[in-house]
Formats: structure tokens, C-alpha cells, sequence
């Protein structure tokens, strides 16, 4: 059972005093009306007095009026005695409801102030910091809700400053990168074209030699800016995925197939799996993960691509034997950029992670400096 | 209308307030059946007043002071009021010889008794007889009883005896045809 709140308690804990105190109270008044009522009751002097023989009619007359006035009196003493009580009970009800009904405004005039703070705190805590309270309340809530005010607005001020200095460092960042990554392909391609201009000047009989290889290199540096902006591309627009189910195990195949001919890859795939996953973020993710295999490999290291069931779920593991991850980096090497290679924009893993989440997969890294780095990536086995 | 409606809600809080803080009793007085009968020119009117005195009037009808409970009759005829009266029984005691005398204003000899009971009983029972018109036809009665305020001998001021029944008036209704034959 859910334990009451303060407000609650306060409110049953004065209830339960103040109507208790007083109906205690009325038992004991009522008692000692009672009392007395018995009392008087029981002196039973008319009856006393009409058994009396008087000596003269004075004396009976004079006795009747006594008789009378007391019994007069024992009438009024009950009317009296009923109407106290009745009144008593009356007026014991108005102040009780009247007491209540007061205590609770009070009350929840005094814990409003408290439960704006508390919703304040809340979106406070979801990252909103342009709330503010309005000075009311008793003194001390207003001088609370006014440190309270005076927090959040730092909070926003800081959490203003932060995000302008994030934006400044996000784009210092990309643009060292897209620096670094356009001015890689274009010195060579200065080279070579130093180098015709030199050959042609010189020699232009000969430069016909080295124009076949001068283009090929041109061209090739060509196609890495093209895939450099073919990677910014990929990580800035990961659409919705397409789900679709699939055999993995094929998948993993028909997408190996290519890179088996010059690196010894060992599959060891389960046939009878399925998975929901978009096909194209499935190529990407092998694909992302393949590569870093193979840079990070020799030639001569086998990588080992297994595919199998682990309780719901399907497990896709690539693992290689190559220089393996500093455990300092392994935090970050899904992060946007983080790359420790020489060629490469460092997005390939972060798009590998966005991919996973964006078809509710997981993937996990495990490596050891100078051994080698095996990526797990685990997805819902799809049985339906 | 308002007035009545004022009366009942007061009455049931102070029911309820006597309920929750009271070991006061009063009396909770109610009526029985009303018995309407007819000749051809008077309705009778008869029936009790139950647990209207069970406590407390023994000792305010041996005051001395006349004690009158009094019951309103109201004949009407949709929103017409055809016949308003009110009978006053009145209760006297005789502090010397100790006798009660109960008067019930219909003309008839009083009654006197030693016995409280019996004039508990006496006072209870009520019976009016109204001339009637036959043309009203269809009529609705109402009977409602109610005590007075009243002062003592040795009070300087009125005393409401209503307290007794905790404020609450009691009251019969029925309807009886005038038009159909007895």
C-alpha cells in the first residue's frame, strides 16, 4: 500500500485529535450533567410533601407552591438538560466541520507553493531551465521559490553557454576533420600535377610515360573524396529503417563473398536463423565492422565471422586478430570522429551503433591491445 | 415550502449531531396509520402519536404548568388549502392531589389520572371530526404535531419544549374520495 503523504498525515493526525479531544471533552460534560440530573431526580419532595399531614390550610398552601415550584423546576432542569446537549452537539459539529474545512484550505494553501516546486523540479529535471515560480506563498516559500529562481536561471544560462560551446567544438571538430580528410587526397594530387607540369616542361616527349599512372593516382584520390563525402553523407541521413525478415546467415554470405577472395575470413554461421532488420543498414553495419577487421589485421590473419542463437536472441560476432584497441579508446570508438586511424573520418562505428539502435539492436565491443578485437552485434531473433 | 424545508435539514443535523457527540435520547416521535372514515357530513380523523413522550414528559407533565401539544390539520386540494385547523390536547397535573388532567378541546368530559401511562396513551391518541363538502372529491390530509414554547412558573423566560423531540415535527399524510360513498 502506498504510505501517505505529509499533507495527508498532517491532515488525518489533526482530525483525529481535534475531533477526538472534543468528543472526550462532551462524553465527560454529558457525564456530569447526568449526574446531577440523577440527583435531583431522586429527592422525589413532592411526593415526600403530599404525605405530610399539615396542621392548617396555610400549611397545605403553602406546601402545594413548594411542590409545585420544585416540580416546575425538575421540568425545566430537564428541558434545559436536553437542550444543552442538543445545542452542545450542534454546535460541536459546525466548529468541527468549520475547523476542518479551515485547516484544509489552510493546509493546501500552504503546501500549493510545495507541489509547484515539486513540478518545477521536474522539468527542471527534463532539461527545461527556463521555469520560474511565482513569488507567492509565506515568507519562507517565497524566499525558497526565489533561490530556487535564481537556480534555474543560472542553470540556463550555464546550460546556454554550454551548448554554444558544444556547437563551437562540434564544428572545430568537423571542419579539422574535413580538412584534414580533403587535404590527405589533394596533396597527392598536387604531386602528380607538379610533377607533369615539371615533366612536360622539361622532358615533354617522356611525360607520356608517367601520365597513365599520374591519372590512375589522380583518379584514385578522386574516388577517396568521394567516398569520404559519401560517408558524412551516410551518418547524416540514417533513415527510418525498412525492417524486413531475413535469413542473416545469407545475408552474411552473399556480402563476404567479395572480400574472401583477398582476405581469409572463416564463417562459422547458423543457416536457421532469422532476424527483422533493415537489409541495407545490415550491409552497412557487416561492412563498417569488416573493414576495421581488415585494417586492423595482417594479410596473413585470419578473421572469423560467427552467427548464432544465445537464448531470443541472434548473435552476430566479428573477431579479429589484429593490433587490437587501447582500453583508454575502447570507451570511445563510437563516438562521432573518434578515429585512430590514418585514413579514415572516424564515423564508421558511430554509424554502426546508430544503425544498431535504429533497428533495436546492441553492439559491443571486446579487445585486448596486441590480440586482436571481436564486435558482437545482438539482434531479436525474429520467429514469427 | 422554504420553512419546511429549512425545519428538516436543522432537524436532521441535529439528529446527526446527537448521533455523533450525544448520549442524549429525546424522543423520535412518529405517527401511526391515519384512519379516515366519513359520514355523510364529517370525515373522522383518528390514529397515535408514537414515541412522542416515552421520555422526559413524565416530569414535564408533573410540572403543574399545562403542558398543550398541538396538531395542525391541513385538508387541500391540489395547491388549495380547503380546511386548516389545529386541536391543542393539554396535559395539567395537580401538584397537591397528584392527578393528571388531560384536555383534548373536542367538547368532551377531561380526563384525570393518578397513572402517567395512561396519560402518555391518552395524550397520544389523537381523533378530529371535520365537516366536509362532497364536491371536494379527491383530498389530500395531512397531520403534523408540534409543542409549544413555553414559560414555567419559576422561569423569567419561554422554554422550547420541541427540544425534547430534537426539533423534529412529525407528520401523517393520506388522500381520501369524498365523492364515493362510505
Amino acid at each position: 500500500m502506498k504510505l501517505l503523504g505529509f499533507r495527508s498525515t498532517v491532515i488525518i493526525l489533526f482530525l483525529i485529535v481535534s475531533i477526538g479531544g472534543l468528543m472526550l471533552l462532551n462524553t465527560a460534560f454529558q457525564a456530569k450533567q447526568e449526574d446531577i440530573h440523577a440527583a435531583i431526580d431522586g429527592m422525589e419532595l413532592s411526593e415526600q410533601l403530599r404525605n405530610v399531614a399539615f396542621q392548617n390550610s396555610d400549611d397545605s398552601l403553602k406546601a402545594g407552591q413548594i411542590m409545585r415550584d420544585y416540580d416546575s423546576s425538575k421540568a425545566l432542569l430537564s428541558i434545559a438538560l436536553g437542550d444543552s446537549r442538543v445545542v452542545t452537539s450542534v454546535v460541536l459539529l459546525l466548529v468541527m466541520v468549520a475547523s476542518s474545512a479551515i485547516f484544509i484550505l489552510v493546509i493546501i494553501w500552504l503546501f500549493r507553493p510545495m507541489n509547484e516546486l515539486k513540478m518545477a523540479t521536474d522539468q527542471i529535471r527534463e532539461g527545461n531551465f527556463s521555469v520560474h515560480l511565482p513569488d507567492t506563498g509565506v515568507r519562507e516559500m517565497r524566499e525558497l521559490k526565489n533561490s530556487f529562481n535564481v537556480m534555474s536561471r543560472e542553470l540556463e544560462y550555464i546550460q546556454n553557454k554550454l551548448l554554444v560551446a558544444e556547437k563551437e567544438m562540434i564544428w572545430k571538430d568537423l571542419s579539422r576533420i574535413l580538412a584534414h580528410e580533403i587535404k590527405n587526397p589533394l596533396t597527392p594530387i598536387q604531386l602528380v600535377v607538379q610533377r607533369l607540369e615539371e615533366r612536360f616542361q622539361s622532358d615533354p616527349e617522356s611525360a607520356k610515360d608517367i601520365l597513365p599512372e599520374s591519372i590512375s593516382i589522380i583518379s584514385q584520390e578522386i574516388e577517396n573524396l568521394r567516398l569520404l563525402a559519401q560517408d558524412f553523407s551516410s551518418y547524416a541521413k540514417v533513415s527510418q529503417p525498412d525492417r524486413e525478415q531475413f535469413n542473416p546467415a545469407l545475408a552474411i554470405r552473399e556480402i563476404v563473398k567479395s572480400y574472401c577472395q583477398n582476405y581469409q575470413i572463416d564463417l562459422n554461421l547458423n543457416d536457421n536463423l532469422s532476424i527483422s532488420f533493415d537489409k541495407t543498414h545490415f550491409y552497412q553495419v557487416l561492412t563498417n565492422i569488416l573493414q576495421n577487421a581488415i585494417d586492423a589485421s595482417r594479410e596473413s590473419d585470419v578473421i572469423s565471422i560467427d552467427l548464432h542463437e544465445e537464448r531470443c536472441y541472434v548473435v552476430l560476432s566479428i573477431k579479429d586478430h589484429g593490433s587490437g584497441i587501447d582500453p583508454k579508446d575502447l570507451q570511445r570508438i563510437f563516438e562521432p570522429y573518434f578515429s585512430k586511424k590514418t585514413k579514415g573520418t572516424g564515423l564508421g562505428l558511430a554509424l554502426v551503433k546508430k544503425l544498431c539502435e535504429a533497428n533495436g539492436a546492441i553492439v559491443r565491443v571486446k579487445s585486448k591491445k596486441g590480440e586482436g578485437s571481436e564486435f558482437t552485434v545482438i539482434i531479436e531473433e525474429d520467429k514469427a | 415550502m422554504l420553512e419546511a424545508l429549512g425545519a428538516k435539514v436543522f432537524s436532521g443535523i441535529v439528529a446527526f449531531s446527537l448521533l455523533m457527540f450525544s448520549s442524549f435520547e429525546g424522543n423520535d416521535p412518529r405517527f401511526g396509520p391515519l384512519s379516515v372514515t366519513k359520514s355523510d357530513s364529517y370525515l373522522y380523523l383518528s390514529g397515535h402519536l408514537i414515541s412522542a413522550f416515552d421520555n422526559d414528559f413524565p416530569s414535564i407533565f408533573s410540572s403543574g404548568t399545562p403542558i398543550p401539544i398541538h396538531f395542525m390539520l391541513n385538508i387541500r386540494k391540489g395547491n388549495r388549502t380547503l380546511v386548516q385547523r389545529r386541536f391543542t390536547h393539554t396535559v395539567t397535573f395537580d401538584t397537591a392531589k397528584g392527578v393528571y388532567e388531560l384536555n383534548k378541546g373536542n367538547g368532551k368530559d377531561a380526563l384525570l389520572t393518578r397513572s402517567v401511562e395512561e396519560i402518555i396513551k391518552e395524550v397520544s391518541y389523537y381523533s378530529f371530526s371535520i365537516p366536509y363538502q362532497q364536491i371536494w372529491g379527491e383530498v389530500s390530509i395531512r397531520i403534523q404535531a408540534e409543542l409549544p414554547k413555553l414559560r414555567f412558573d419559576n422561569a423569567d423566560k419561554d422554554v422550547d419544549l420541541m427540544v425534547l423531540w430534537k426539533y423534529k415535527m412529525p407528520s401523517v399524510k393520506s388522500t381520501a374520495n369524498l365523492l364515493k360513498a362510505q
